[in-house]
Order: structure tokens, then C-alpha cells, then sequence
């Protein structure tokens, strides 16, 4: 029974697009009502046929879904009227930016009043002044992203969706836009956001799902991915003298014991003097590793702890997920970690 | 008072994508022929092979029958310039059926063939003066136009569903419309004098039973021949525009180029 604070549920749902070939599988999951859920995922991992089957532009060919309490596969017109869309591809008028937008919520029946009132505020808010009176191709790729999402918000709808809304903005339209939008969500609105830039998911998503060749393979808030895939701190240390092999070897056996996951160094100029890993208790390991230095007559000539970061989570995920588990990490990246079969964690 | 949906589509056809020049051009080209290829060739062509009138009285009803490729092409490039900018997909995503989206551009067509049946009728006016329409008449060559307008706007409409590329879908729009138009009787009459072959070709185009159904409505000879003539017209627009649905039912939704 589709619960009232749920504005989106979803079991075993499925899309292929030829017989045994499946762009989405088996996807499980939710969205409240208020809250900003991210689908990151690699590209072709079915974040966009995610966004068309949950907006009714792909029909499901497996599993279920309520969207705002109606069934996706008979909700149609009704259902379509209280959603909002930012597809990924281009989607423009001929007329000029202002026209744009008013025409779009004269197609979505918004009365003519509140599309110009809307309309000045979109153009502002998105800083589309200058481009008010300019027909589209005459705008540059920001300007046409940031149009296309203020079109989207013309009209009034209970979940938006975003596929990668800021592809080709600069940090601050960026900031500006997921700003905005975080205020509308704390307003009530539901928000599914796809994105590249993992940052900006850490920065509004209360929670992130992660696909991988059409599977979600996480679903948590981004602190708890970070610390059940990232471990929470790096450690990269720096010694002051070359570590012989066997020296080396004995190092990493024995953080290894210790549960730290040992990380490649990216630049092997310094491969030789440095030793990188991650664990969730890093600083429990500072001070064996600063007697294990004593002992060995080393010195440290940097030590550096960093936070672990979405992006490294992911990275760590996905890559797992595609079977590289056992090779090194990256510094800078998180812990490679293979999760149950067919499982997702974080979903309940 | 709420607009339908389907009106919402059709205001926004001609605010979106209709912009003066182009309108200009598609009325304006065919005005220019009845006065320049009218004026010019009834100097030179006798009224005898014309059914006894001018040649531009001839011409005029062609060029009234033409508009229905007129506006079979405006609904064509529409969906067209729609599905290239992913407009079909970000209106479908919103509170519209694909019925409703197609019905739009049906009605876009037939206001703008019938706009242009207006625009001809005037352009032609101070040539032929007024024909002695009768009420049937006139119904009848709203019907005719519409009629081939539906056949041009769901033959170009299924086009675009299948076409991935933009090069194609215009190359063969144009190619067709010039065939259409020169192997019709929207500038000659087929006479006995008529290659058969040519004369085959002629009556397997829908654009001749059109202008021929015009000029009969425009002279006051409606006959059973024309009933005909409209029932293969109706057949060919029914199956044109079930070619329509029928692509838009398979077509893949995602931008192309």
C-alpha cells in the first residue's frame, strides 16, 4: 500500500529493450515527499531510462511502481500533470527566451498572470536577462541548460526530475540553481537528480542511489555511503628515506592486519618514499605506524589524513562493481568493496 | 476557462515554429504563381485546351488544391524540428496524450491549408473574378483540401517517424513535392493528347483528384466522378494518418540528429 509521505515507489522494476537485453533491472526504491534523491551512476548505467520510465516516457516491462500514489502504467495524463521534467537532450522552441517561457506554461495551462509573474522570476533567478530577448541558438550551452530547467519550473508539480541539469554551468550558476532547488525541496517538493558531479550530489541529495549496468547497487545518504564504502579517513604518509622492498612489504602486511586498505600512490616519482591507505579507524593507526617509523629509523617528511569523498566512494563502488576490486585503489579514491550478490545496501 | 489540451498544441505549433518568413514564403510562392505563371501563359495557351476559360482560372483552383501539400509539409517539418530538439519528448513528458500531440498537428494542417485556400482565393479574385460557388462547391473544396491535407501531413508525419536524419527526411520531402506537383493537374489538364503512361502517373497522385474535384466545384459541374475522387482521397488520408499513429505508437522517443 503506497504510504502518503512516500511520493515514489518502486519494486523490481525493469526495462529491456530487446528480448533478454535490460537497460534497468530490478529496480527497488523509494522517494519521500520533501526529499532530494541523486542517481549517480556511470554513463549507460540507466540513470536516464530510470528518469523516462519514472516519468512515463519508457513503459516499465517488468515490476511495479506508485508515482505520487498512481500507478505508473495507467496513471498517464494525471500522473504526467504533477511532474516536472528536465530531460538531458536539448529540448527547445524557436522563439526567444522570454517567449520560451511563457509559451511552456501557457501549454501546461498556467494562467497568463502567474506565467509572467513566473516568468520574470525564472529570468532572474537564473540569470537569463541578457538573453531574454534571444531565440536559442543564439545562446551559449550554460545559458541554454539554465533555460531549460527555469522552463521546467513554470508550472507547478509534486516531483521534478533532473537529468544532469548542470551539465556545462559554472560553479556559481551551480550553486545558485542547487540552491534554489534545496529550497523548493524544503518546501515540499520531491526532487530526482541525476548528475556526473558527484559534489553537487554530496551537496543536495538526501540520499544517493547508485546504478551500475542498470542495477542499483547502493541507496544510503551520502555520509553513510562514505563510511560503509569509503572508510572515513585517508592517510597518506610520506617518509623521509626510500622504503627497501622488504621494509615496504612488512608495512603494508601490517596496516593490512589492521584492517587498512592499502591505496596506489598516482605518481610514482614518489611511489618509493610513500605508503597511502584508507581505514575507518585512521587515527587509531597514527601512532603505531609513528613507533613503526621509530623503530625502523624513519622519519616522516609528510603526513596527511583527508576526509573520505563521494567521488572516491563511487569510484570505489562502481569499480568494484566491475569486477577491480583487487586491484589498488588510487589514492584518493576509497576502498574497492564488493557488495552481497544481487544486493543493495542502505535499502530498506 | 481551461484551453484543450489539443488547442494548447495548436497555439503553440504556429507560436513556436511558424515564423513570418517562412509563412510568407509558403503562401507567398504560390500567390506569385498565379499572377506571374498566370498572366504569362494565358497570353499563350488557348482557352480551348483550358476547358474555355483563362489559363489562370485553370490555375487558380491547382494552386488552391496545392495548399494541401502546403500544409501537410508545415505539419511535417513541425513534428520534424520537434522530435530533432527533443520537444516531442519533453511534451510527451508533460500532461499530453500522443493522440492529442498528432491531433494537433492535424489541426495545425488544416488551418493553415485553409488559410491558404483563403490567400489563393483573393490573390486569384481580381484574375477570375468571383466563381460561382455554390454552398456544395465550397464545401467541397474545404473538404478536398482538407482531405489531401491529412494524406500530406501523415505521410510526412509517418516520414519523420522513422527518418534518423534531418538530410534524408528534407531531401525526400522535396523530392516528393515536386514530383507531387509536376505529375498532377495543378498546372495542366491531362488531355487525349496525354502520354498514357503519363496519364497513369497523373491519376495514381492524389494532388490531380484534388485539383480536378476544385475546378469542378469552381465551374458548377460536381459530379459522381467527384464523389469518387473524394472517397479515394478520404481512403488515401485514412491511411496515411494510420501510418502516422502507427509510427508514433513504435517511434523511439530520444533526440535525433
Amino acid at each position: 500500500m503506497p504510504s502518503d509521505t512516500m511520493a515514489l515507489e518502486t519494486r523490481d522494476l525493469g526495462y529491456s529493450y530487446a528480448p533478454g537485453r535490460f537497460a534497468v533491472r530490478h529496480l527497488s526504491l523509494n522517494l519521500r515527499r520533501g526529499e532530494v534523491l541523486g542517481l549517480l551512476g556511470r554513463n549507460g548505467a540507466g540513470k536516464t531510462t530510470t528518469v523516462r520510465l519514472l516519468t512515463t516516457l519508457l513503459p516499465p516491462t517488468e515490476g511495479t511502481a506508485t508515482v505520487l500514489g498512481q500507478d505508473l502504467r495507467t496513471g498517464g495524463r494525471d500522473l504526467r500533470a504533477r511532474l516536472g521534467v528536465v530531460l538531458q537532450s536539448e529540448s527547445l522552441d524557436f522563439v526567444t527566451v522570454e517567449k520560451n517561457l511563457t509559451l511552456y506554461a501557457f501549454l501546461w495551462g498556467v494562467a497568463r498572470e502567474t506565467a509572467k509573474t513566473r516568468a520574470e522570476e525564472m529570468i532572474e533567478l537564473f540569470e537569463l536577462e541578457q538573453a531574454r530577448r534571444r531565440k536559442p541558438w543564439a545562446l551559449s550551452g550554460g545559458e541554454r541548460r539554465r533555460f531549460q530547467v527555469a522552463r521546467e519550473l513554470m508550472h507547478d508539480m509534486e516531483i521534478l526530475f533532473l537529468d544532469e541539469p548542470t551539465v556545462g554551468l559554472d560553479a556559481i550558476a551551480r550553486r545558485r540553481i542547487l540552491r534554489y532547488l534545496r529550497e523548493r525541496a524544503r518546501g515540499g517538493l520531491s526532487i530526482v537528480f541525476t548528475t556526473h558531479i558527484l559534489h553537487e550530489a554530496d551537496m543536495l541529495c538526501d540520499r544517493i542511489a547508485v546504478l551500475h549496468t542498470g542495477r542499483l547497487i547502493a541507496l544510503d545518504t551520502a555520509d553513510a555511503l562514505k563510511q560503509k564504502h569509503g572508510g572515513a579517513r585517508e592517510v597518506s604518509v610520506t617518509f623521509d628515506s626510500v622504503l627497501a622492498p622488504g621494509l615496504r612489504g612488512e608495512l603494508t602486511q601490517a596496516l593490512a592486519s589492521r584492517g587498512a586498505l592499502l591505496l596506489e600512490p598516482e605518481d610514482p616519482d614518489t611511489a618509493a618514499t610513500k605508503v597511502a591507505f584508507r581505514a575507518s579507524a585512521a587515527e587509531e593507526l597514527l601512532p603505531w605506524l609513528s613507533h613503526w617509523a621509530q623503530t625502523h629509523a624513519l622519519g616522516f617528511e609528510r603526513l596527511a589524513v583527508e576526509e573520505a569523498t563521494l567521488e572516491g566512494v563511487f569510484l570505489g563502488m562502481v569499480g568494484g562493481a566491475d569486477g577491480e576490486e583487487n586491484a589498488p585503489a588510487k589514492v584518493g579514491d576509497p576502498a574497492n568493496r564488493t557488495l552481497p550478490p544481487g544486493g543493495v545496501e542502505g535499502l530498506t | 476557462m481551461r484551453i484543450p489540451p489539443v488547442l494548447r498544441l495548436v497555439v503553440r505549433n504556429f507560436a513556436s515554429n511558424l515564423d513570418p518568413l517562412t509563412v510568407i514564403i509558403r503562401f507567398g510562392q504560390p500567390a506569385v504563381t498565379i499572377v506571374v505563371l498566370g498572366t504569362m501563359f494565358s497570353s499563350i495557351i488557348s482557352s480551348s485546351v483550358t476547358g474555355g476559360s483563362s489559363y489562370t482560372s485553370f490555375l487558380v483552383p491547382g494552386m488552391i488544391a496545392f495548399q494541401m501539400i502546403t500544409g501537410g509539409v508545415v505539419s511535417g517539418n513541425l513534428f520534424w524540428l520537434d522530435r530533432r530538439w527533443a520537444m516531442v519528448e519533453q511534451i510527451f513528458s508533460g500532461p499530453f496524450l500522443r493522440s492529442e500531440y498528432l491531433g494537433g498537428l492535424v489541426l495545425t494542417t488544416l488551418l493553415f491549408s485553409l488559410v491558404g485556400v483563403g490567400v489563393m482565393m483573393l490573390v486569384g479574385l481580381p484574375f477570375i473574378g468571383l466563381p460561382s460557388l455554390s454552398l456544395l462547391g465550397v464545401g467541397t473544396v474545404l473538404l478536398t483540401v482538407a482531405l489531401g491535407s491529412v494524406f500530406f501531413a501523415g505521410l510526412l508525419i509517418a516520414l519523420g517517424t522513422r527518418l534518423r536524419s534531418a538530410n534524408a527526411y528534407f531531401t525526400i520531402q522535396s523530392f516528393l513535392q515536386l514530383f507531387v506537383i509536376f505529375l498532377s493537374t495543378v498546372y495542366y489538364p491531362i488531355t487525349p493528347r496525354t502520354p498514357k503512361v503519363l496519364a497513369a502517373v497523373f491519376y495514381g497522385n492524389p494532388l490531380t483528384y484534388a485539383a480536378d474535384t476544385i475546378r469542378d466545384a469552381f465551374a458548377g459541374t460536381l459530379g459522381g466522378g467527384d464523389l469518387v475522387s473524394l472517397g479515394i482521397l478520404a481512403l488515401l488520408a485514412a491511411a496515411a494518418f494510420a501510418a502516422a499513429i502507427w509510427g508514433f505508437r513504435a517511434m523511439d522517443l530520444g533526440p535525433i540528429q
